[in-house]
C-alpha cells in the first residue's frame, strides 16, 4: 500500500493549560515513533490549511464565528489560553491549528481519490469528534471527520461514506452531524457509561445508518473484537461504503489515564486490518484515518505506530 | 471540589451512599461531566457502588444469623458481623 501522513509544525502551537491531557508532546511522542526504520517509507507531508469556508461543509456560520471569537488576540501574549467550554481551550495558534487540521483530512480525501495515496493518516490536533454541529466541546472544535466525509461527497461523488470511530468515548458530534443522513454510516465503540454520555446501542440514527457498540469499564481485548466483528464489520459490510474514515483515538490502550478499556497495541493492528478488508471490498482501498484522542504517551505512540505500520502493510 | 477531594465514602450510610451514585449515574448518563472529570467521577461511582454492595452484604449475613437461630434457639437479633 501507499501510505501518506499529514503533519505541521502548528499542531504543537495549540497550547493547553499546563495538565491538559490533550497536549503537544502526544504528536512529539507519536513523531519519535516513527523516526524507526519501519517507517521509512511513509510519505509525511505537510498538510495545507483548509479555507474557513471548509468548515460550513459541516457546521454552520455561527459555529464557525463563535470559535473565531473565542481564539485569544496574539497581542495579549502567546501564553494567553481561552475556555471555550468545559474541556475545551484555545491559545493564539488553535484556529490556524484547526483548519489545518481539517485541510489535513481534506487533502487525505483528496489524495485517496485521485490515487496519490492508497491510504492516508492525519497526525493532527486538536482532535475533531465531539465537535457536533453548533457545539465545540471535549478538546474539539471542528469536526474533522464529518468535513473529510462532506468533502468526499461534494468533490468526488462518494455515494456513501463509513466513518469508524474507535476512540474510547463516544463520537457525539460526529453522530449528531449525520443523524439523518442515510449516505453517512457512523460506527462507534467506546466506553459507557463515560464522557460524553452517549452512544447507548438504541442510538441508531433517524435512517438507521448509525451503529453504536458500547463496552462496559474494564472491558478488554475479547469483547472490543467481538464489538468489532458482530456490529461494526456487518454493518460496513451491507453499507458498501466508497470510502472509508477512521476517527483513530487510541485512548482505549490499558495504560490511557482517562478510561478503562484494557486494549493493546495489537488490537489497533488487528482493527485496522479489518478496516482495511473492508476497504477492500467496496471502497477501492480508501481508507482515509485521523487522530483523536489518546492521552498516554506511550500506549499513543505504540498504538498509534502499530496502526500507521498495518495501513502501509495493507 | 474534584471527586477524588470528596470524602472517603467508607463512613456514609447505605442510604447516602445510593443517593450520591445515583446522582452520579445520572450525570454521567445526562453527558453533564466534563470529559478530563469523567473517568474521575465514574471511579467515584464504583467506590460508592463498592461501599453500597458490602453494606448490603453484611445485612444479608445478619439475615442468615436469625434464619440459623430460629432453627435451634428462640428468635434474637445477634449480628454475624458485629465490625
Amino acid at each position: 500500500m501507499s501510505t501518506r501522513l499529514y503533519e505541521h509544525p502548528i499542531f504543537l502551537e495549540h497550547i493547553t493549560p499546563e495538565g491538559h491531557p490533550e497536549r503537544s508532546d502526544r504528536l512529539r511522542s507519536l513523531n519519535i515513533a516513527l523516526e524507526h526504520p519501519n517507517f521509512a517509507r511513509l510519505e509525511r507531508r505537510d498538510a495545507p490549511q483548509a479555507n474557513e469556508d471548509a468548515i460550513l461543509l459541516a457546521h454552520p456560520e455561527e459555529h464557525l464565528a463563535f470559535v473565531m471569537r473565542s481564539i485569544p488576540d496574539a497581542e495579549d501574549g502567546e501564553g494567553q489560553i481561552n475556555q471555550l467550554e468545559a474541556d475545551t481551550y484555545a491559545s493564539p495558534k488553535s484556529l490556524q491549528a484547526a483548519l489545518t487540521g481539517v485541510g489535513g483530512a481534506m487533502a487525505a480525501v483528496d489524495d485517496v481519490f485521485t490515487g496519490a495515496a492508497d491510504n492516508v493518516f492525519v497526525a493532527s490536533r486538536p482532535p475533531g469528534h465531539h465537535a457536533e454541529k453548533n457545539k465545540a466541546m471535549g478538546f474539539c472544535f471542528f469536526n474533522n471527520a464529518a468535513i473529510a466525509a462532506r468533502h468526499a461527497q461534494r468533490t468526488y461523488g462518494a455515494e456513501r461514506v463509513a466513518i469508524v470511530d474507535w476512540d474510547v468515548h463516544h463520537g457525539n458530534g460526529t453522530q449528531d452531524i449525520f443523524w439523518d443522513d442515510p449516505s453517512v454510516l457512523f460506527c462507534s465503540t467506546h466506553q459507557m457509561p463515560l464522557y460524553p454520555g452517549s452512544g447507548a446501542k438504541t442510538e441508531t440514527g433517524g435512517k438507521g445508518t448509525i451503529v453504536n457498540a458500547p463496552l462496559s469499564p474494564n472491558s478488554g481485548s475479547d469483547h472490543f473484537r467481538e464489538a468489532f466483528k458482530s456490529r461494526v464489520l456487518p454493518a460496513l459490510d451491507d453499507f458498501r461504503p466508497d470510502l472509508i474514515i477512521i476517527s483513530a483515538g487510541f485512548d482505549a490502550h490499558h495504560r490511557d489515564p482517562l478510561a478503562q478499556i484494557n486494549l493493546t497495541g495489537e488490537d489497533f493492528d488487528w482493527a485496522t486490518g479489518r478496516v482495511l478488508e473492508m476497504a477492500d471490498k467496496s471502497a477501492k482501498n480508501r481508507v482515509v484515518s485521523l487522530l483523536e484522542g489518546g492521552y498516554d504517551l506511550e500506549g499513543l505512540a505504540e498504538s498509534a505506530g502499530l496502526h500507521i505500520l498495518r495501513m502501509m502493510k495493507g | 471540589m474534584s471527586e477524588s477531594a470528596k470524602p472517603d465514602v467508607s463512613d456514609y450510610s447505605f442510604e447516602k451512599a445510593v443517593a450520591e451514585l445515583e446522582s452520579i449515574v445520572a450525570r454521567l448518563e445526562r453527558g453533564d461531566v466534563a470529559l478530563n472529570e469523567s473517568i474521575e467521577i465514574y471511579e467515584r461511582g464504583e467506590a460508592l457502588k463498592k461501599h453500597c454492595e458490602a453494606l448490603l452484604s453484611a445485612a444479608e449475613n445478619r439475615i442468615e444469623k436469625i434464619r440459623l437461630d430460629r432453627a435451634g434457639k428462640p428468635v434474637g437479633v445477634e449480628p454475624l458481623d458485629s465490625q
